[in-house]
């Protein structure tokens, strides 16, 4: 059930709802972790490919590339495009926690669990928890570090019950559109984990969405990047589209 | 040499400076030395299955398995299963760790009515704390072949932790880190360190410990011996001074060269302790014979000159015999540990000797002339000694004269009982062997062997499209012959994690028969950790693992490395090859190379102690008389090794090498003397008589001294070091019968006594050349 939560990524790295561009002054750590989950949830639905370009500690580079399309905030359905082995492997994410694998070669759809946190998604340096669609605000105590070059810095500590395999987050906001662009994680020893830097911010239908990510692990010497194209929301996706059926088509 | 001891002995002052100024500078270069006690260092670079050996090391994340087992009753209980899972988070942050592999965090495939999953055995985010879900946990994890005897012993009373290590981090330090955070979290379960690399850290303990304790022993010992035999502390002093200088210039020089100590090369300095005074101690002892009146400084200066040149020529073949012995480890080893032993142990000798040459007579110089006559000295005649070894002479010198035909009977038995015993020597070349039966980690590899199926990695690279469905194929049946091995289990590879998702897939536990079912199934594995152990990212390559015995005899590796051999021989190599490494393999190389280690250093030895004899007696029935103490010797030594069941191993193969340079010195100390009294027109009955009572108790003091010397390794915590010091102390004993007693005794029995055309340099009196 390795693969499954691996649509919420999304969530965190993509679009983002326009939020007002007034600079904010003023707003306590809690408050710019509200506005930056707002900026973060959901248009109505969205749709974009993904390039993944995946180096490992010795530097080989491998490629995929994938359709991703997601219907509020918690559909989603990816299509592998390339490369050309991997073509019409897909993924269905519907509530409740069902997620579906469809194998072209197998011609077959199996359920998958999806409880499994601390591990990569398809290879990246992404883990299924850096792809959820958390709101920051219910699980992490922020406090602000400072506010410079019109970035808030807010340090997170896991609130008591979070699940989660960090113990600490520091994040960069911009600031006058609540969008995060840094995060540099912690492991449990406080040791610098991974950083993921969200660049070429752009606003697209009025939502901002970040045209490429970057995570590296720093402990594993490896580094993921992730590049947006042909992104498009509120284009009224149809229902059938996060259907089992849809997987094999 | 006696106009160089003529100076030596004006410029003492000089001549102490100087070398105390050489110690001074080596001792302080000594501080940097290191000790590196992985044998896997010391492999030939270009031998092609260790350049295989570290290739996958290098690209499959590591083949040093450093191994931690957790034993209880039954390791399915809440505070286990936390601690594993926190040693687990733990350990793998070290920065020489690549992976880790336990219960916890370990890839599990399986599916049930929520669907499939590729996920961890145990959820890490919430860990079973409840009886039924560890009840449960226990009934899945031994119904499943990928975990049961390889994370979790068939009776669920012991688990496994397994790191690989990062290969070309310092892999010592990176064992002593990982014992230090298992004892910060201070498991309650009891905890075992197994593997190569533990075992390495273990024998760099015990390398220190060794030389901490054994250094100080073998002194000791010898301090006792040089006492009993000259009974004045000068005779102490003065050999144990000149020893302890060439140690340091030789450990000065091995750190200067940043020549780390191995397991082999730990040994350099009992055996210079050991073997090095034996120069010193001669020459002092010539000194003391000549000089016992008050001389003016000129006559005693020539006295003193005339006794160095006397002394001088046996001592320096001495010395190069023994030199000849140990350089003979250069040119037939295998090993670099082995050469490097080689190498600085002759440089020791040459140290040994020069110091004998010039510190001792340059110190005795410093002296004012002349013993008191109430000294005993070790060669005022028989009559006048009441020393041990000197009593012990005059029985010798008696047996001989009395009873030559008893020694050679009991010779040609002694000769016999070792030619049985030699058939049934056995090699061993397993680290395991270094440690003694009651080691921890001893024990550790009979837990691992019973629970676990043993602790030594063999891998198979295997070469070929692998993502093809017959490559898979292939691979699954090479898994098969492996696993119908009497000694091989444990095996990993692709083929396992495929078959279980193709089962998912609802196909079978078997491998997919397509193209691209492989391919759809890679892409769920991509990413997980296994992967960058199992595969290359261009997929052109894999590998399959396995786990043998640690601790198999050298015959059953051999036969193991051989038909897996044969086995790859018979793959169809169009589609895929296959390739051998791991430890059968590298203890395959290790033993054969010992092998010929043996054949080679012996046959170059006796080689060089043959031209030596020859040089030195200028008579060939007289070298080759020479040899019959050596060979007498070397039947001896391994007849004993085949019946007292010590095998032939990584220090044992020194032993032939060792004794043959320090050996043979007897019998060229004996024949020279025996050779100089026999130019002064004694009888052969006389001249053997003489011999034996002067320089045959010098002999005595320094078998003596020696074998007891080297007995001192008993107390080593490396057992194939503790063999070692017990066969020297045999050879010791074995090659002073040959000299002192068997080659009297021929000499005696030959009717002529030894012919001999006299060496030029040995020659006291030109005109009584025997044979002229």
């Amino acid at each position: 059930m390795n693969r499954p939560l691996f649509f919420f990524i999304f969530l965190l790295l993509l679009p983002g709802l326009l939020l007002p561009t007034v600079f904010a002054t003023g707003f306590t750590a809690e408050q710019i972790m509200e506005r930056v989950d707002q900026t973060l949830s959901a248009a109505q639905d969205q749709e974009m490919r993904v390039k993944l370009v995946i180096t490992d500690a010795k530097g080989n580079i491998s490629q995929r590339e994938m359709v991703m399309m997601q219907k509020g905030n918690d559909r989603r359905m990816v299509k592998f495009l390339a490369p050309p082995e991997q073509r019409g492997i897909a993924f269905l994410s519907l509530p409740g926690g069902l997620n579906y694998l469809y194998l072209p070669a197998y011609r077959q759809t199996r359920r998958i669990a999806s409880h499994v946190r601390n591990q990569k998604f398809a290879g990246t340096d992404f883990t299924y928890e850096d792809m959820e669609a958390r709101k920051y605000s219910v699980d992490w105590e922020a406090k602000l570090l400072g506010e410079e070059d019109g970035l808030y810095c807010l340090e997170l500590i896991p609130k008591a019950k979070t699940n989660t395999d960090y113990g600490r987050l520091v994040v960069e906001v911009k600031a006058d559109i609540f969008f995060p662009v840094k995060i540099e994680f912690f492991d449990k020893g406080n040791k610098p984990h991974k950083v993921m830097v969200q660049d070429k911010l752009e606003q697209i239908n009025g939502y901002w969405v970040a045209r490429e990510a970057e995570m590296k692990d720093l402990q594993a010497g490896t580094s993921s990047q992730m590049f947006f194209t042909e992104v498009k929301f509120d284009s009224g996706l149809a229902d059938e589209i996060f259907t089992e059926r849809y997987l094999a088509r | 040499m006696s106009k160089l001891a003529a100076q030596i002995i004006r410029k003492s002052r000089l001549v102490i400076v100087l070398v105390a100024l050489i110690t001074l500078f080596m001792g302080f270069s000594l501080r940097s030395l290191k000790i590196n006690p992985d044998v896997l260092s010391y492999f030939p670079k270009n031998d092609p299955e260790i350049k295989l050996f570290k290739y996958l090391g290098e690209e499959y994340g590591g083949n040093s398995l450093a191994m931690i087992v957790l034993a209880t009753e039954d390791i399915f209980n809440r505070e286990t299963i936390a601690t594993v899972h926190e040693l687990t988070n733990r350990l793998r942050l070290d920065p020489g760790v690549a992976y880790v592999t336990s219960l916890t965090n370990t890839l599990d495939i399986r599916s049930d009515e929520y669907g499939f999953e590729i996920g961890r055995l145990v959820n890490e985010g919430n860990l079973p704390r409840e009886p039924e879900e560890l009840a449960k946990l226990k009934a899945y994890t031994l119904s499943k072949e990928m975990f049961r005897g390889n994370l979790v012993a068939e009776d669920a009373t012991a688990t496994l932790i397994i790191c690989r290590l990062q290969n070309g981090e310092d892999q010592v330090e990176t064992c002593r880190r990982l014992q230090e955070i298992v004892a910060e979290i201070g498991p309650v379960e009891e905890i075992y360190y197994g593997g190569i690399p533990f075992m390495i850290l273990d024998l760099h303990h015990m390398i220190t410990a060794d030389l901490k304790i054994l250094i100080p022993m073998v002194s000791l010992i010898i301090i006792l011996f040089l006492y009993l035999a000259f009974q004045k502390w000068e005779g102490v002093f003065l050999p144990l001074l000149s020893v302890v200088i060439s140690l340091i210039w030789t450990l000065g020089i091995m750190s200067l060269l940043q020549i780390e100590l191995s397991i082999v090369s730990n040994v350099i300095p009992v055996v210079l302790i050991a073997v090095g005074s034996a120069y010193s101690i001669h020459v002092f002892s010539k000194f003391t014979e000549v000089d016992t009146e008050q001389r003016p400084f000129p006559a005693r200066v020539h006295g003193l000159a005339t006794a160095m040149q006397e002394v001088g020529t046996p001592v320096f073949l001495a010395a190069l015999t023994t030199i000849a012995g140990f350089l003979s480890f250069i040119f037939g080893s295998y090993l670099v540990m082995i050469r490097e032993f080689g190498i600085f142990a002759a440089l020791g000798v040459l140290f040994a000797l020069i110091t004998a040459f010039t510190l001792v007579p340059a110190v005795f110089a410093l002296k004012k002339g002349g013993s008191a006559p109430t000294d005993t000295t070790y060669k005022k005649g028989k009559t006048e000694n009441t020393g041990l070894t000197s009593r012990l002479c005059t029985a010798l010198e008696r047996l001989v004269i009395t009873r030559p035909k008893t020694i050679l009977w009991v010779s040609i038995l002694l000769t016999l009982i070792g030619l049985a015993g030699i058939p049934q020597i056995s090699r061993r070349v397993d680290l395991i062997e270094y440690f003694q039966p009651q080691s921890l980690i001893r024990q550790a590899e009979t837990i691992l062997q019973e629970k676990f199926g043993g602790s030594g990695l063999i891998q198979i690279l295997v070469e070929g499209d692998i993502q093809d469905p017959a490559v898979l194929q292939e691979m699954e049946k090479m898994e098969a012959f492996l696993l119908a091995q009497d000694d091989v289990h444990r095996t990993q590879s692709l083929v396992s994690l495929l078959k279980e998702l193709n089962d998912v897939m609802g196909e079978g536990r078997a491998l997919p028969d397509t193209r691209g079912k492989v391919t759809n199934l890679w892409f769920l594995l991509e990413g997980e950790e296994i992967m960058g152990q199992l595969v290359n990212p261009s997929r052109t390559e894999a590998v399959i693992q396995a786990m043998m015995e640690g601790s198999l005899e050298t015959k059953r590796v051999h036969e193991l490395v051989t038909s897996i051999n044969e086995y790859i021989a018979g793959v169809d190599s169009e589609l895929v090859t296959f390739h051998q490494t791991g430890m059968p393999t590298i203890y395959r190389n290790l033993d054969q190379s010992i092998i010929s280690s043996q054949f080679q250093s012996l046959t170059l030895a006796v080689l060089l102690v043959f031209i030596v004899m020859l040089y030195m007696l200028r008579s060939l029935a007289g070298g080759l008389r020479g040899l019959i103490p050596i060979g007498f010797t070397l039947v001896l030594i391994f007849g004993f090794m085949g019946l007292s069941k010590i095998p032939l191993d990584i220090a044992t193969v020194l032993v032939a090498g060792v004794s043959i340079g320090i050996g043979i010195d007897y019998s060229i100390h004996f024949l020279g003397r025996y050779h100089r009294e026999l130019t002064k027109n004694q009888s052969v009955k006389s001249a053997v008589q003489t011999t034996i009572s002067t320089t045959g108790q010098a002999i005595l003091v320094n078998l003596l001294t020696v074998a007891f010397g080297f007995v001192v390794l008993i107390f080593s915590q490396l057992v194939p070091l503790q063999r070692f010091g017990i066969l020297v102390a045999v050879t010791m004993f074995s090659s002073g019968f040959g000299a002192l007693l068997l080659l009297p005794s021929i000499l005696l029995l030959s009717s002529t006594g030894l012919k001999l055309r006299p060496h030029r340099s040995l020659e006291k009196n030109k005109n009584a050349s025997l044979d002229g």
